[in-house]
């Protein structure tokens, strides 16, 4: 009699990846086919992690249609699959699955719009965070200004597309009333993704608040932060702009 | 219709019966409803006649945001119980840190009124499945079983109960029937047994057992919960299995198998799930009456 680790380890390989591990002859006889009371555990696994990817990818199944995504999620639960007993986690690659796979080509935009739907899931779940506390900030020595290093808000995220994905998004919600036509050299977006109460939000960005940002969220300090919007954006004012993402919460923490 | 400040009341099913017994005879409902996102906000304006609500442990262990913002508000109305799908305890690999932090987090945010995991296994070589795979049940299973749920117990510092899970397959291996591998359990784990009736009726259904002969083989002091829930009959050219779907009411097969087990499991708190094709909250709320209404029948016969 096999272990009960390798019962399970024949258990997997044979269900999941299709090998024949007998394991179907280690069953009761009793009506039904091994094989097919196997087949009920390997559809049940496929559908619902498809399920847990259409949770989290609603636009991309609309765009891609039923029949495509199932295809797209089979692939993925093959590709990555679940790591985790909870599913947070579960999807997180399916923006570079779909940047190239085969049937895509003619939907250049679905990685970005697929990120732009997984920072909304993250963002969704992220945790509280309170606003930045500006009497520690004014005890600073302004000498010392340049060094600080600013975090973003734990449920924020950054994206750059050259697609307009907030329109492409937003065309493909379930309430839209719009036409659903989508001008697709209408330009690219830079947003922010941000949950407000419990609402997440998308805030379009110019070019020296995106950068700005994205120097933080890579860890820079201050100075390198205002000197990377500036090479973007001439006009940039650093000092209202801190000013501004520290009022609405999207800058809420600082180390020196 | 009664109520009283602790979330309980009483159901209009039983209003005329009740008000004409003593007040001191009034007692919390003990029926309860699986709590989904898609009813927070119908759960927090209707404040709805159930006893309790239970929720999937694994949906609360975001870091923040609506899930559980929504859980403590209904928290605060109502007693929770956390119900874990994903922990894998059966599995041959080591148990989740992650997971088990996670849940010990989840249970002193919310101190639920019972905590439950499941007799299966999800996981192996580091791969999840997601689903509730059976084990087979000899002597081996039963050990590693009695050191996992020790392991969860020592680590969260309280009993859980354990759940019997319905299944498409038995393991020629097994030697113990499935309900005497679950008291065993219990009695050498010292958790105690979630029962899921509709579980009992569909693996009866599947595997040709009698689902009395379960009923009876397991002792009523270990049964600290029952599950109730819609399944779905699926057939094949070589016959057929019942599934447990979660998408309908509870079949009149399992609400006759659930009276039994109200007579013989008495009071014990019961929980309508449904998780595939949500109704309205309002037809939650009616299977839960109906459970209410056969254990209040059964709790009366019995006083």
């Amino acid at each position: 009699m096999p272990t009960l680790r390798e019962l399970q380890l024949d258990f997997a390989a044979q269900v999941y990846d299709n090998e024949a591990r007998g394991v179907d002859t280690r069953l009761r006889a009793n009506g039904l086919t091994g094989a097919r009371r196997l087949q009920v555990y390997r559809n049940n696994h496929v559908s619902s992690l498809t399920e847990a990817l259409r949770a989290v990818y609603p636009v991309l199944h609309r765009l891609v249609g039923e029949e495509f995504f199932a295809h797209l999620a089979t692939h993925y639960v093959r590709a990555h699959p679940s790591r985790c007993g909870d599913l947070h986690e579960f999807g997180a690659q399916a923006p570079e699955l779909v940047a190239a796979f085969p049937g895509l080509e003619a939907l250049p935009y679905v990685r970005d719009v697929a990120s732009l739907e997984w920072s909304y899931h993250e963002v969704f779940h992220a945790a509280e965070h309170a606003p930045l506390d500006v009497a520690r900030l004014a005890s600073i020595a302004p000498p010392r200004y340049g060094e600080l290093k600013f975090s973003m808000h734990p449920a924020s995220r950054l994206l750059e597309s050259r697609y307009p994905v907030l329109r492409i998004w937003m065309a493909n919600q379930p309430d839209d009333g719009g036409d659903g036509v989508v001008d697709l050299h209408s330009g690219g977006n830079r947003l922010l993704v941000i949950r407000r109460a419990l609402e997440v939000e998308f805030e379009l960005l110019d070019r020296g608040d995106h950068a700005f940002l994205s120097a933080l969220r890579a860890g820079k300090d201050f100075t390198t932060a205002s000197d990377a919007a500036s090479a973007v954006q001439s006009d940039f004012d650093v000092g209202a702009a801190l000013r501004d993402f520290v009022a609405r919460q999207v800058v809420v923490d600082f180390a020196l | 219709m009664f109520t009283n400040t602790g979330g309980c009341s009483i159901s209009t099913a039983n209003c005329n019966v009740t008000a004409q017994r003593e007040a001191s005879s009034l007692k919390p409902l003990r029926a309860g409803i699986g709590l989904r996102a898609e009813h927070y906000l119908d759960v927090i304006e209707q404040r709805p006649p159930v006893g309790w609500l239970e929720v999937h442990s694994e949906n609360y262990f975001g870091a923040g945001g609506r899930p559980l913002h929504y859980l403590d508000r209904i928290r605060a109305d109502y007693p929770v119980s956390l119900h874990g799908v994903g922990l894998s305890l059966g599995s041959t690999d080591p148990l989740s840190e992650t997971h088990l932090r996670n849940l010990k987090a989840l249970v002193q945010r919310c101190e639920p009124m019972l905590i439950s995991e499941h007799l299966a296994w999800a996981s192996v070589a580091g791969r999840h499945f997601n689903d509730l795979l059976p084990l087979p049940y000899h002597a081996e299973a039963l050990q590693h079983m009695v050191e996992r749920i020790g392991q969860v117990q020592d680590y969260l510092q309280r009993p859980i109960l354990i759940e019997n899970l319905s299944s498409y397959l038995e393991y020629s291996a097994s030697d113990i029937p499935e309900w005497e591998f679950l008291t065993e359990l219990a009695k050498r784990s010292g958790c105690g047994i979630l029962l899921d009736v509709n579980n009992v009726y569909v693996s009866a259904r599947n595997h040709g057992f009698d689902a009395q002969d379960y009923l009876r083989g397991v002792a009523p002091h270990l049964v600290g919960e029952i599950h109730l829930a819609g399944h779905t009959v699926k057939t094949f050219a070589d016959g057929e299995l019942l599934i447990d779907t979660h998408d309908q009411r509870v079949s009149a097969a399992v609400w006759s198998l659930y009276r039994d087990a109200a007579r013989r499991f008495v009071n014990v708190p019961v929980l309508i799930e449904w998780d595939a094709q949500l109704p309205a909250l309002e037809v939650l709320v009616n299977e839960a009456q109906q459970a209410q209404t056969i254990l209040s029948e059964t709790d009366a016969h019995v006083a």
